[in-house]
């Protein structure tokens, strides 16, 4: 009897899972379908013949690799710039005491909750006047808007759990508070920087808004407005295509996920959902 | 003695002068990314400006009587509050539910972890054109699977009529945003002590005045927490609407963050653009200073 419960309980669980996963089990087998199979009425589920056509077709005749290679450029330098930042801030907005401080980490809060739509209108009209629209460089400062609040939040509970008198044995050894930082808080944190990383990666490779209003132009368009052009300028839609874009944007994610989960979850905890 | 009496101040005031060093770079960003659009924006919404030449004139607070007296502001505003609280109150049942399933003793745990989590960290542009695919009217798998199950003969228009289109919607938030939830409360429920439990099965409490008994109380600050969060991200939302309707059919799924962008980028009026987003974070002010409130008193 208590094997059958659990039996029954695996059965519900896992189908609502399964179902839950549905839409990425589809995208892949989309993708690997070719254009005759995909409008067969009843849908197969498998394909019945696996083809990698729309894999090549995607990196051979269409931009995507330009795109994908923006998006990595993109995202890289926003979470290289974003998280040394963060760091060095988070670090002085923890230990160190000066007026303003607490000020300050609620102003960090409140854009951290600010929408996007507020600042687009001042930041394009900024990025035309600079002659930097249609750059990366005019993406990196824009997503540095959510970037920057959001890392120096996380870094920021990271940085309460690593112990105090940790940094203080090291003072009283003679180490300068930036030694000290050095060498005993920075492999403490390390942890709660790449996860902070991790997150910020994923945020500016996902970013849709900022770069659909700054750039206009294929040399400097990441995946996401990218892929969405593909959409748009198809004459009848190739969702084939469209999936396997789908799924090739997915890749970093499927790759954090196979390796680095963990710190996932981890980011989740110090986000600003405790309670 | 003396010595140290003067030297731990003068420490004091070097060490506080290295931490706002070290914070300057950061403050330096802030303005120029976020305090200065912000303030900015607040300045253009006094002026009419068409987009494509930049070119505008100061308009004083007509922007705003435009706000109050046209329908426009107002009916995104109450289409925006269908959606936030149709697919916040799915993301909390689902996830609230999903998080306690997974929390028992479940055959592959970690993978059906993974499954559920990956929705949440998609990008929001995969998640559209899947579901897009799946919403196909006559080659999607949902109308199709639909039919199957006899509860509809007829395809349905998901996402070019209503109220097909706001429900789409609200499923497809839901769906791509109750993992949150799941991770929030799981990581909650692990730290709910054993005891609690014991204690009420020696009382005599079956397994659903357990939850209402024990879990649910356990549970209440980080919902309040989760649902205060949600509620500010869902209320912003632009990528997954815009991109799966529109808007449309019409207006019918155009909520404030869309309606800045079409008044923006589609009708030229920066100005008027301006002023409606003000008017729609004002909106939002009052759950971000609740939130911010909360945080501080933890703290």
């Amino acid at each position: 009897m208590p094997f059958l419960r659990k039996l029954a309980f695996n059965l519900f669980t896992w189908s609502l899972v399964l179902l839950i996963a549905f839409p990425l089990f589809w995208m892949i087998v989309t993708s690997l379908k070719p254009q005759t199979e995909l409008f067969r009425i009843p849908p197969t589920w498998l394909p019945e013949t696996v083809t990698f056509e729309h894999y090549a077709r995607l990196l051979f005749d269409t931009p995507f690799l330009l795109y994908f290679r923006n998006s990595v450029v993109l995202a890289t330098t926003t979470t290289i710039f974003v998280v040394l930042l963060g760091t060095v801030g988070a670090y002085s907005l923890v230990r160190f005491k000066y007026r303003g401080r607490d000020t300050l980490a609620m102003l960090v809060l409140f854009t951290y909750l600010l929408p996007s739509v507020v600042l687009i209108i001042p930041l394009y009209l900024m990025m035309v006047e600079l002659g930097l629209s249609n750059t990366l460089t005019s993406l990196v400062l824009a997503h540095t808007t959510f970037a920057l609040p959001y890392a120096l939040w996380l870094l920021r509970s990271f940085m309460e759990g690593v112990p105090e008198d940790l940094e203080s044995a090291a003072l009283v050894d003679g180490a300068t508070r930036l030694g000290a930082f050095k060498d005993v808080i920075l492999p403490q944190l390390l942890p709660g920087i790449i996860s902070t990383a991790l997150f910020t990666f994923i945020l500016s490779w996902n970013e849709y808004l900022y770069a659909l209003v700054l750039v206009n132009s294929d040399s400097a368009r990441p995946l996401t407005t990218g892929v969405m052009t593909m959409l748009i300028s198809a004459f009848n839609i190739e969702w084939s295509l469209l999936m396997a874009a789908s799924v090739m944007m997915s890749l970093p994610l499927i790759i954090v996920f196979a390796f680095l989960q963990s710190y996932l979850t981890r980011g989740f905890g110090a986000g600003g959902v405790k309670g | 003695m003396s010595s140290t009496v003067i030297a731990a101040p003068l420490l004091e005031r070097r060490y506080a002068r290295l931490g706002a060093l070290l914070i300057a770079p950061t403050i330096v960003v802030f303005s120029l990314v976020i305090v200065y659009p912000l303030l900015a924006a607040i300045y253009l919404s006094v002026f009419s400006i068409y987009t494509p030449t930049l070119e505008g004139e100061f308009v004083g607070i007509d922007n705003y009587i435009q706000l109050f007296t046209e329908p426009a502001f107002w009916q995104s505003l109450w289409t925006t509050l269908i959606w936030t609280v149709g697919t916040l109150s799915l993301q909390i049942v689902f996830g609230v539910g999903l998080a306690l399933l997974l929390h028992q003793n479940l055959w592959f745990r970690s993978l059906a972890r993974s499954l559920v989590l990956f929705p949440y960290f998609v990008s929001t542009v995969v998640a559209v054109l899947v579901w897009r695919w799946l919403f196909n009217d006559l080659y999607g798998a949902v109308n199709h699977g639909l039919m199957q199950l006899g509860i509809t003969d007829m395809p349905v228009d998901w996402l070019g009529s209503m109220p097909n289109a706001m429900i789409g919607v609200i499923l497809v938030g839901a769906w791509k945003y109750f993992p949150f939830v799941v991770i929030a409360v799981l990581a909650r429920l692990q730290t709910i002590p054993d005891h609690l439990y014991e204690a009420a099965k020696i009382d005599g409490a079956g397994p659903i005045s357990r939850f209402w008994d024990v879990t649910l109380p356990q549970l209440r600050s980080v919902l309040v927490v989760i649902i205060l969060l949600r509620a500010i991200w869902d209320f912003k939302e632009f990528d997954l609407i815009f991109l799966l309707t529109g808007g449309g059919p019409v207006t019918s799924t155009q909520t404030l963050p869309l309606l800045v962008y079409q008044e923006a980028f589609a009708l030229n009026n920066m100005g008027q653009a301006a002023a409606y987003s003000v008017g729609m974070m004002l909106v939002m002010l009052v759950f971000m200073l609740i939130y911010i409130r909360r945080t501080r008193r933890e703290s």
